[in-house]
């Protein structure tokens, strides 16, 4: 029996050898644009993006031309900008002790004016290795990050969609993932200003993430903002030094530049299973670090306490997600999905448009365009059920009662509008009267056509 | 009383020629009296501000007290400002306090017997921008603003000077064009959004009685009085929350739910015709 050579076997063998190296090109070709990320042939960065992503946009100044020392940066600087000047005299970087040089103005900037550099974390591990070291680490984690975050903003879709000039806002803190000053603020760059709580809430602030005031309010913030004042902050977060915990102290505890390793909720945004094994390595490490003030059955207890109340906010928000769902597979959204403006850079959107339900759909970034019943949803699980979350984590429990209040009345609203679309429809079909079709009311206007044309 | 001033003011400028520094208690006529002579300029500029203006509330008193050995570092203070716009947790004194700059200045008041200018403090407080080197027309650094259009460009030249000004004390030319120019940008967008809305609501007034357009009209007083405020503070104090989660989204939201009620009329307005007309419904229904 002789064996006839099997041509058409080559046939996926020739297909993968293709697709492999096609989809690398692919990827890099679609980040080679004028933007930056994923979609980076999508947009046009604005200039401001150059100090929060300098790896990215950043080009040096050339109206001084010339190579410079440190006192000679100095004596130019302080006519110009004395105040950066000021923050340097104050820093570690101007006198760092015995034995020690000084770090001037060129270490990190560079010695040419016309070829300044704009540092980032890389430029501040050269000698901070250890920092920058854990710092990169945490991105083995995966979201929330303090690392990934700056990739997390930029391929956002409401990040790429949207005119680059109204989402400035969310480069101004996902930046914190290429600036190490954003919480050692420029020229002082100071340890000790980053351990207070201050230094985080300029981004851990606002309706999904009300992080300063949960933790004022918080039995732990009130201790803070009544004896703060008196700690040394020059101590290292560690047992013993300070009286009640701050964001760093619990987040990143003993100093460690990371913050993810022990998020069990991560963000807030899905359910998850908090009792997996490794949720349990996390639980341990938040008892032991609790165990610096409190007994280990007391913190087992409050952790325990956080699950039960997501438990509870998740019995909410999926009712409430699967009131929705009903409505789209009845096709009684209005305008449904077809009738709304169109994400302008989202193709598959343009062929088959869909309503994004959910964190899975990518509900995250469905907050415009979208029918009034999909931003009640949207706001119930992004600002009320964030809300609730960080109240239960740092120990405020009115954030929580009011998160939960505001969860019941955004779910009866929910229910309330979907009986409405629903009777409506029957009304309609009843009367045989065609529902109006809302295409001109939502696709046009002036921003909505400015956003399809010069996103 | 009249006696009284003119003794005060004697005893002002007898102090104030012999160099020595000025002490006790004093009202605000008494402040007046005496530095309408001294710093005419100073005076003149609070009578032409908008604290000027209101003179039972924002006297000299109100922010320096009255105990005269701590007349300017009491003033300088954020707290001198707070109380009266809006309290800690009103948009603008929040904008403010959770921006990097407000940050600053919480953890590194600094010495506040400095002057406002030469980037004495670490960060800038309210006094430091909005009376730099001691400017008492406040308005300086404030452009006056309309939720439907950006202001004249002279005005905002003007203003975007004087704030240059300040800003260069630490920051960077380009840094502060950049920061400038976008701000712009992102308050145009907040605009067009706005125009947006008022060209629905222009339409819908024509379509709809007046009574069921209540709920649309609600958005759209919130979109133009709270959101399109809070993106303007949120450019002017450098926020990035008030830009974003107080400002652009909650523009969106507005404008969705606009649409959204003046929609459900349509619909509403449809099925009325059809009932107006009944009979024709069940029959088209049955052919």
């Amino acid at each position: 029996m002789s064996h006839k050579p099997v041509w058409y076997i080559w046939i996926p063998l020739i297909i993968v050898a293709i697709a492999i190296p096609a989809g690398f090109f692919y990827v890099d070709w679609s980040k080679s644009g004028s933007g930056a990320g994923l979609y980076s042939r999508k947009w046009v960065p604005e200039a401001i993006f150059a100090y929060w992503s300098p790896d990215d946009f950043y080009q040096s100044v050339e109206s001084v031309t010339g190579e410079f020392e440190g006192e000679q940066c100095l004596e130019c600087h302080e006519a110009v900008t004395p105040g950066i000047v000021n923050d340097w005299r104050e820093s570690r970087h101007s006198s760092p002790g015995a034995g020690t040089a000084a770090v001037y103005c060129s270490a990190c900037h560079g010695n040419d004016h016309q070829q300044l550099r704009m540092p980032t974390p890389e430029v501040c591990g050269e000698c901070h290795s250890v920092q920058h070291g854990q710092f990169e680490d945490e991105k083995r984690f995966g979201f929330p990050s303090h690392s990934l975050a700056l990739e997390r903003a930029l391929e956002a879709r409401h990040f790429v969609d949207k005119p680059k000039a109204e989402v400035t806002a969310c480069l101004n803190c996902h930046s914190v993932a290429s600036k190490c000053d954003s919480c050692h603020t420029r020229h002082r760059f100071s340890a000790a200003e980053a351990r207070r709580p201050e230094a985080c809430i300029t981004c851990h602030s606002g309706p999904p993430h009300p992080d300063d005031e949960t933790f004022f309010a918080s039995a732990h913030g009130r201790i803070y903002l009544a004896e703060g004042e008196q700690w040394d902050w020059s101590k290292p977060l560690r047992k013993g030094n300070y009286r009640a915990p701050t964001c760093a102290y619990c987040h990143m505890d003993e100093g460690k530049h990371q913050v993810a390793d022990k998020s069990i909720w991560g963000f807030g945004l899905q359910q998850i299973n908090p009792l997996g094994s490794v949720n349990e390595i996390k639980r341990n490490k938040w008892v032991t670090l609790c165990s610096d003030c409190h007994e280990p059955d007391w913190s087992r207890q409050q952790l325990s306490g956080l699950d039960a109340e997501r438990k509870r906010a998740w019995s909410k928000l999926g009712d409430a997600e699967a009131v929705l769902k009903t409505l789209r597979a009845d096709d009684l959204l209005y305008p449904a999905a077809g009738e709304r403006a169109p994400y302008p850079n989202d193709w598959l959107d343009s062929i088959h448009p869909r309503a994004r339900i959910g964190f899975f759909e990518g509900q995250a970034s469905a907050f415009y365009n979208v029918s009034p019943i999909e931003r009640d949803y949207f706001e119930m699980w992004y600002f009320d059920n964030l809300g609730a979350y960080k109240g239960a984590a740092h120990g405020d429990a009115g954030f929580v009662q009011r998160g939960h209040a505001a969860m019941d009345q955004s779910l009866a609203a929910i229910k309330d509008q979907a009986a409405s679309l629903r009777r409506l429809n029957e009304m309609e079909q009843q009367r045989g009267v065609q529902r109006p079709a809302p295409t001109e009311l939502w696709k046009s206007g002036e921003y909505t056509e400015f956003n399809r044309e010069q996103n | 009383m009249s006696r009284l001033g003119t003794i005060l003011l004697m005893l002002c400028s007898i102090t104030a020629t012999a160099g020595t520094r000025v002490q006790g208690e004093f009202e605000n006529s008494a402040c007046l009296a005496c530095h309408d002579e001294q710093d005419s300029e100073l005076v003149a500029a609070w009578r032409d501000s908008a604290h000027g203006s209101v003179e039972t509330t924002a006297t000299c008193v109100s922010c320096h007290g009255n105990d005269h050995a701590e007349v300017a570092s009491r003033a300088r203070r954020d707290a001198s400002c707070i109380a009266c716009h809006g309290g800690p947790r009103g948009p603008v004194v929040h904008s403010y306090t959770t921006s990097k700059h407000g940050v600053l200045v919480r953890l590194e008041p600094g010495d506040r017997k400095q002057p406002l200018s030469s980037a004495n403090y670490r960060a800038p407080g309210c006094a430091y921008c909005h009376m730099h080197s001691g400017n008492h027309d406040v308005a300086t650094v404030i452009r006056s603003w309309q939720p439907e259009q950006a202001v004249a460009v002279d005005e905002r030249e003007r203003v975007q000077d004087a704030q240059r000004s300040v800003c260069q004390d630490c920051h960077a030319p380009r840094y502060i064009t950049n920061l400038f120019d976008n701000g712009e940008r992102m308050l145009e967008i907040g605009h067009m959004k706005v125009r947006e809305a008022a060209a629905l609501m222009k339409q819908a007034r024509a379509d709809h009685e007046a009574a069921a357009l209540q709920d649309a009209e609600q958005h759209f007083l919130r979109m133009k009085q709270q959101h399109m405020k809070n993106l303007y503070l949120g450019v002017a104090h450098q926020s990035p929350d008030y830009q974003w989660w107080h400002g652009q989204p909650s523009l969106d939201g507005d404008l969705i739910r606009i649409r959204g009620a003046i929609g459900l009329l349509r619909r509403l307005k449809a099925l009325e015709s059809v009932e107006k007309n009944s009979g024709p419904a069940s029959e088209q229904r049955t052919q």
